[in-house]
């Protein structure tokens, strides 16, 4: 008997420690998964970056005075350069993994500096800046340099040629600046109607309502709303939110104002499931001793219970955080699928989970800059759950 | 009936069907010690709280009968219960400082009121404090939290926090039976001040602390007032077997 005791404690033992060493291992994929396709893209620029490249065309005045900087020694074997026009081309990859050439730096007294505009003569700020990514350099006496021919040859051609007409170059694309401004759009609008209703309908349920069938009711459907997926309140933001919003804003097709009060309908059930329980942990002993000093039902909730709560309503707040940075299904209907650069409350935009989508159902998918905005999301969800602990942490030892 | 603060008059009181206080009639006299004695489930917490409309909160819960304050019937529909309560105090059996600084907990009361002006609220904590004999202890320290004091510091703190209301009556429910002796100590002789100018009704498991403390005893049984007298009455010369029963330790 004591032997088969044994066994069996054995048994449960090694059974704890395989489920847990298979979700470990599995999480820990995900994340390596993450983070192997994406942090080779990972930088600042794409952060910054416009997702849109801006194509430019530049001209050279009349007479041209050529430079004579002798090139630098420590070139990279990638980096080409021509004294003549004080202009270092590289050899490069873009965000798609397709050869594109770089400015890799101008010399101080290139000609390239006096470029202007051919598509606005007024624009002074005009210049070709390091980093910029050069199409192709066009000449009137010869064949044009393209990219697919390599920087090498760029060089040589602006070199061997006296007669050039124009330098086609661009921005480099692919950021996703504007997918974060809408996510943070999102994250404050939503936030912004979601909590105060949230909160303040769990605090009717939780300390102002009578216990009885209606509440009781109500309760469950909002437990059962917690279960729909986010699908359904997409359709339902399209059929509902984006009229409305076309009806009276100056939007005139899905919009971020819709998607916020799509994620909104999604979380407040969320937030007060999360409040209420926060609520409902709070001991009755301070409501007692509150109603006992004279304070009415009103100052109990809002100076005593509420500030109780708060640590736990910071949680929902996080976890809804979590939500609308995750939330991908609904808002593909609710505010569209166009990655954008410039960021109106009133138009179409993508945040950062609907750019991963976008960018996976391209042809060709691009996994790694999706793998990319993934890690990036994965960053934001870690710094806001230690802030939120560490928040909470200095408000549960004010007081306890 | 000058001295009288409170009158009972034929007072029932129902848990749902449960009977918890039957036909309870008792005066309890201004500036005194009234303890409510009896074994557990005999219904006199129930009857203390019943005091401050305490009830109130429990749904299931329903009074006939009357309880008149300075001649009024807190029962009565217009009676303003907030008003009740600030002037009859209550103190709970586990200490429950709000989790706030000792300074807010004891201002809590007024500020609900409505006193805002810092140094009027200064002089209510500072007497407050002086009168529930803490004041020494946490002079240095107003602005920390209430939850860092020890268990028997805490209550008195809820003592003081009720007496910041200015209260003409003090509840309290069994508020030693949480305590270790010494802080139990402590309370008592605070209570000892605290009746020359509070009227106090304390329930409390311990027949030594009745004894000590109270100036009236009553006994309460299955939800019936047994006997009421003198405190030194009831434990020399109880007129009812089982209040002599109970006294004598021969049950509950």
């Amino acid at each position: 008997m004591s032997n088969k005791r044994k066994r069996m404690d054995t048994l449960y033992r090694w059974m704890t420690y395989v489920a847990s060493s298979i979700a470990v291992i599995v999480l820990s994929m995900i994340f390596i998964f993450v983070f192997k396709n994406g942090i080779s893209l990972l930088n600042w620029d794409l952060i910054v970056n416009d997702y849109h490249a801006q194509f430019y065309n530049g001209g050279l005045p009349e007479t041209v005075t050529f430079g004579t900087t002798v090139a630098p020694e420590d070139l990279d074997s990638n980096v080409y350069y021509s004294e003549k026009w004080g202009l270092a081309l590289e050899d490069d990859l873009d965000r798609e993994g397709n050869p594109m050439i770089t400015v890799a730096f101008i010399t101080a007294d290139s000609p390239l500096h006096n470029i202007n505009d051919k598509n606005n003569i007024d624009n002074e700020e005009f210049e070709l800046n390091i980093g910029n990514v050069v199409t192709s350099i066009k000449f009137n006496d010869k064949p044009s340099a393209l990219t697919v021919q390599g920087a090498e040859n760029m060089i040589a051609s602006l070199d061997a040629s006296n007669d050039f007409r124009e330098i086609v170059f661009s921005s480099l694309g692919g950021g996703i600046r504007g997918s974060l401004i809408t996510t943070l759009y999102l994250i404050g609008i939503t936030l912004a109607l979601a909590l105060p209703l949230g909160i303040f309908t769990a605090i009717y349920l939780n300390e102002f309502s009578k216990q009885n069938k209606i509440t009781n009711l109500l309760r469950s459907m909002i437990e059962v709303l917690t279960g729909v997926p986010s699908i359904v309140f997409g359709l339902m933001g399209l059929a509902v939110f984006v009229p409305l919003t076309v009806r009276f804003t100056p939007a005139d097709s899905a919009n971020i104002l819709s998607g916020s009060l799509t994620l909104a309908v999604i979380l407040l059930p969320i937030i007060i499931r999360s409040t209420e329980e926060s609520l409902k942990v709070v001991p009755d002993d301070f409501r007692n001793a509150s109603l006992a000093l004279g304070a009415n039902n009103t100052q109990t909730t809002f100076k005593i219970v509420l500030p109780s709560a708060l640590p736990g309503i910071l949680t929902a707040t996080l976890l809804a955080i979590g939500r609308i940075i995750g939330e991908s299904a609904a808002l593909i209907f609710a505010i569209g699928t166009a990655v954008k650069d410039d960021i109106s409350i009133f138009g179409k935009s993508t945040s950062l989970a609907v750019h991963i989508w976008s960018l996976m159902t391209d042809e060709p998918a691009n996994i790694e800059l999706a793998s990319t905005i993934a890690l990036i999301i994965l960053m934001i969800v870690l710094i806001l759950n230690i802030s939120v602990k560490l928040i909470s942490k200095r408000f549960i030892r004010r007081f306890e | 009936m000058e001295n009288i603060i409170f009158e009972i008059h034929n007072l029932d009181l129902y848990y749902g069907k449960f009977q918890a206080l039957k036909n309870i009639s008792l005066n309890i006299e201004k500036n005194k010690v009234t303890a409510l004695i009896g074994p557990s489930g005999c219904g006199k917490s129930t009857f203390l709280r019943s005091l401050n409309r305490m009830n109130d909160l429990i749904d299931t819960c329903n009074i006939e009968g009357d309880v008149l304050y300075n001649s009024e019937n807190v029962y009565n529909q217009k009676y303003d219960v907030i008003n009740l309560r600030s002037k009859v105090g209550m103190v709970f059996q586990k200490p429950n400082p709000f989790p706030m600084s000792i300074y807010d907990n004891i201002a809590y009361g007024p500020r609900c009121q409505g006193v805002k002006d810092k140094k009027t609220l200064d002089t209510i904590v500072e007497k407050s404090l002086k009168s529930a004999a803490l004041f020494d202890e946490v002079r240095n320290r107003l602005k920390e939290s209430a939850m860092g004091l020890s268990g028997g510091q805490q209550q008195r703190l809820c003592i003081a926090r009720a007496i910041a209301m200015e209260p003409e009556v003090i509840l309290m429910d069994e508020p030693t039976s949480a305590l270790d002796p010494i802080a139990t100590l402590k309370i008592e002789e605070l209570m000892n001040e605290l009746k020359k100018e509070y009227t106090i009704v304390i329930v409390t498991h311990s027949m030594q602390q009745a004894a000590r403390i109270s100036d009236v005893t009553a006994f309460f049984l299955m939800g019936e007032l047994i006997e009421v007298d003198e405190t030194n009455k009831i434990f020399t010369q109880p007129k009812i077997k089982e209040t002599e029963d109970y006294i004598t330790g021969r049950f509950g």
